[in-house]
């Protein structure tokens, strides 16, 4: 059988070429876009480079990168059995070390290929051909293969793995009704992998049929749970940290969960060989002070992140510098829409509008950020739809609340985690803004490993959200009907369809329009009270060159050297 | 003296077991969250109910109970849900680092607060004693959190003559050890000191000290084989149940300096609802809080003629 290759050139590429010309979209919007449609980094640069003549290449580094050198990075180590349930970005930089992801998408929030070489997606995106790339070895000797990614792919949509990837690739899973019944009569679906989702085309090319259109696959394939595990991970064991084996450029050395990790550089990496020798992950417990005094007194070379109100501290460092990315991150004071009292409309608007957004972000983190507008698409998301600021309203909030019977005011309690400070800052600055629309909120601040345990359960909680490089992704994740981390248990058909839709447009102007009904959607029914868009920090010495703070604070070492 | 040493111990079985009933049933009381945290959120009802079988979590109370008694006093403790690995292979390492930290916290406390103790308390009164005493009050009211935040912001951040953290992460350092032996000796030296000074004063009003002194004897002679071994028996029980304090009162300067010591991982294990660590460390803490009660009972009898064995 004739081996099919993936088609070089997507037949968008031209049209969005003369976009750039023409200042319809910029550089980094046409990068972004070309380089999803299948045309390789080199490519797209040159091509932007032909078209608006900036520089190909970066300016040189001033200083060649040294070879050699331990980075010691103080950061949580916490337990990594199987990447696909990863719920802490934290577990998967240790693991992101030893295992790939298909795609990788850089500090400037471009996506590009890695154990997928080559890509291309069909005219109406349901068809998506990876080509995969060759001579890439598993640690244990093993090449790695288009049988790798179909086991991966089956494994996160099988419902026993738990993956959260699931709901990332909700356009390869079909519902089907398990016969059982919920106690109100609603019938229990099961979800799991379309049959014929993902083909195998040869030993290096995979193919995925999607029930319906989707733009972000290869984002997707960089989110956090879906780095690529050896296709016997189960049978030998199913436990990353106690049988390492992966396609990256370091080898787990020794691994002590809340202790240390350490990696080594893999002398037969398939990629450019890494700079440094090895990267020592040192876990320095919870307080937000402890890693910021190793800093200070040369016990480690970077801190994984810096909250917002240690910054001074950073300044005041003589041989440190900080790290700072503008991001999509974000915390949201979300209500369970079917959950007394929030199972009324009128109740949660009226939480919406007593918040004024600048004011929280000033108090809460400084003013460094963005006000939020209450629908989690993200300023920095190429889609997003420009609105107006919502505005504080304490007499339509007043109103509202006494149409739903609760003229004599209203008492509420958020569970929020005790730290990064800047959360629990946010919901002291609601509680006070509530007061005036006869809200009476009360704080239940709790330890942040019992937050995780009930992030999705409780009634009324605030939860951070890490930033994500296109906003259908967070949406889709987060607000799609029945999705694993539906933790607002929102459903509305509309939106589904509407954000079907979405996830299918490659013409960035047309998603907006799109997404500014989404956002509407969202704000009017009023599913969060969301206050920020953050910019994220993080501290590191001097000596350290190459580093750049990922705004999801994924660490990509690879380029990093000590000087 | 035989019987009044089984009694005690007798009384510290009954302690201990009261605390075990106690521990069990309050952390295992719901066998469905006890699989919840072992398996964690994602898991489904049949994952859960297969593991809670394949545990005996459907016996009567009393026969899991007796069974995790069993296990307990065999060093089967069962395994940590953050760790992935039986509980004593965290246990006793962290063990063995938080008795590290005691016995360098000791070594320097002790002496530095005893004879601080006996030189005030040789002269009540007197400006030494004053002075003394006002350090004392001010060292042991500053709470550890605040000395570490002061200690640190002095030696780490503003002299940088110190590391910042004592993880221990390149081995065993005695420099990584001083921050927190320092905000330890300082909290708890004040309080042995003003036991000790109190005891001192206490004997040498007495009319015996008084007969020594007015036969003549050298002053030190009188302090050394006089006062001194009267003096000392009140801070031996206070010193014994410093051990106890040190335990549970690590806590802070273990997490403020990432220290990897008992009660750090007691901590960690209370925030993320670690079970069988919590067990174990709960069943540890009260080990040595009745052990230290039981030798400080016993050695205070011994020291003290004027408690009989009855």
């Amino acid at each position: 059988m004739a081996r099919e290759r993936p088609r070089p050139v997507h037949p968008y590429v031209p049209e969005l070429e003369e976009q750039l010309r023409t200042g319809v979209v910029d550089r980094r919007g046409f990068l972004r876009t070309v380089t999803l449609l299948g045309m390789s980094a080199a490519a797209a640069f040159a091509a932007a480079a032909r078209i608006t003549g900036e520089a190909l290449v970066p300016k040189a580094h001033a200083q060649a990168a040294k070879k050699g050198g331990n980075l010691r990075i103080s950061m949580r180590v916490q337990e990594m059995t199987d990447p696909a349930t990863f719920d802490w970005t934290e577990k998967s930089n240790v693991a992101r070390q030893m295992v790939e992801y298909l795609f990788v998408t850089g500090p400037d929030n471009i996506t590009r290929p890695h154990l997928c070489w080559r890509w291309s997606a069909s005219d109406d995106l349901r068809t998506w051909t990876l080509g995969l790339r060759r001579g890439v070895r598993w640690s244990n000797g093993d090449e790695f293969n288009a049988d790798d990614v179909v086991y991966n792919f089956t494994r996160w949509l099988d419902p026993r793995t738990g993956s959260s990837n699931q709901g990332l690739f909700a356009s390869m899973v079909t519902a089907t009704d398990t016969g059982k019944r919920t106690r109100d009569g609603t019938p229990i679906l099961s979800k799991s992998m379309t049959a014929g989702a993902v083909e195998k085309i040869d030993a290096y090319t995979v193919r995925l049929h999607l029930n319906r259109p989707e733009l972000a696959i290869p984002e997707n394939l960089y989110n956090y749970p879906t780095a690529i595990v050896h296709r016997r991970f189960e049978d030998d064991g199913g436990d990353l940290a106690r049988n390492p084996v992966g396609t990256g450029p370091f080898l787990l050395k020794g691994f002590a969960v809340g202790e240390k990790a350490v990696l080594a550089r893999r002398k037969d990496y398939w990629g450019d060989e890494a700079h440094l020798d090895s990267i020592t992950y040192i876990d320095h417990g919870d307080e937000a002070a402890t890693g910021l005094a190793a800093l200070a007194s040369g016990q480690v070379d970077l801190v994984h992140e810096t909250a917002v109100g240690q910054i001074d501290v950073v300044e005041a460092i003589p041989h440190a510098r900080l790290y700072e990315a503008v991001t999509a991150q974000t915390g949201v004071a979300r209500m369970q829409v079917d959950k007394k009292p929030f199972d009324d409309v009128r109740v949660r608007t009226a939480v919406r509008l007593c918040q004024d957004h600048q004011r929280l972000l000033d108090l809460a983190h400084r003013g460094r950020g963005t006000p939020a507008q209450d629908h989690h698409v993200a300023p920095v998301h190429p889609e997003y739809a420009p609105m107006p600021s919502p505005k504080q309203d304490y007499a339509r909030a007043r109103h509202l609340l006494a149409q739903a019977g609760h003229a004599q005011g209203l008492d509420l309690s958020i569970d929020c985690r005790k730290d990064p400070p800047w959360e629990l800052a946010v919901a002291q600055a609601m509680t006070e803004m509530c007061k005036p629309a006869g809200i009476r909120l009360r704080i239940n601040v709790m330890p942040n490993a019992q937050y995780q345990d009930i992030w999705n359960k409780t009634v009324f909680g605030f939860t951070a959200w890490t930033h994500r490089p296109l906003g259908v992704m967070v949406l889709n994740l987060a607000y799609r009907s029945g999705v694993p981390w539906n933790e607002t248990h929102y459903s509305n058909p509309e939106f589904d369809r509407l954000l079907d839709s979405a996830s299918g447009m490659l013409d960035v102007n047309e998603r907006r329009a799109t997404m500014a009904k989404l956002q509407k959607i969202l704000q009017d029914d009023a599913v969060i009270a969301q206050p920020l868009w953050r910019s994220v920090f993080a501290a590191g010495h001097r000596k350290v060159q190459g580093y750049t703070l990922h705004p999801t604070i994924y660490h990509q070492l690879n380029a990093v050297w000590i000087a | 003296m035989a019987g009044f040493v089984l009694r005690r111990l007798g009384t510290m079985a009954i302690t201990m077991f009261a605390v075990s009933v106690l521990v069990f049933l309050l952390l295992e009381i719901s066998p469905g969250s006890v699989a919840t945290k072992v398996l964690g959120p994602y898991s489904t009802d049949e994952q859960r109910t297969l593991w809670l079988e394949a545990h005996g979590y459907f016996q009567p109370l009393w026969v899991r109970y007796g069974d995790w008694l069993w296990n307990f006093v065999n060093g089967d403790f069962g395994e940590s849900v953050r760790f992935k690995v039986p509980v004593s292979e965290i246990l006793w390492p962290r063990l063995a680092n938080t008795a590290i930290l005691g016995l360098v916290t000791f070594a320097v406390m002790i002496p530095v607060s005893l004879v601080l103790g006996v030189v005030a308390g040789m002269r009540e009164g007197s400006r030494l004693d004053r002075a003394i005493s006002v350090t004392s009050i001010v060292t042991t009211s500053v709470p550890e959190f605040a000395s570490a935040v002061f200690l640190s912001a002095v030696f780490v951040f503003w002299l940088d003559w110190l590391p910042g953290t004592s993880g221990m992460a390149e081995g065993f350092s005695f420099r990584e050890l001083i921050l927190p032996v320092l905000v330890l000796v300082i909290y708890d030296m004040g309080y042995v000191a003003r036991m000790t000074r109190a005891s001192m004063a206490d004997v040498m009003t007495t009319p015996y000290i008084r007969t020594a002194i007015l036969k003549g004897l050298p002053y030190g002679r009188v302090i050394v084989r006089h006062a001194l071994r009267n003096a000392l028996i009140a801070p031996f029980t206070v010193i014994m149940l410093q051990i106890n304090w040190l335990l549970s009162g690590v806590i802070v300067v273990e997490f403020f300096f990432a220290y990897k010591g008992f009660g750090a991982l007691l901590l960690e294990a209370s925030l993320n609802q670690d079970i069988f660590v919590i067990e174990a460390c709960a069943m540890v803490a009260v080990f040595v809080a009745v052990a230290t009660q039981t030798i400080a009972d016993v050695g205070y009898a011994f020291l003290d003629p004027k408690i009989r064995f009855g």
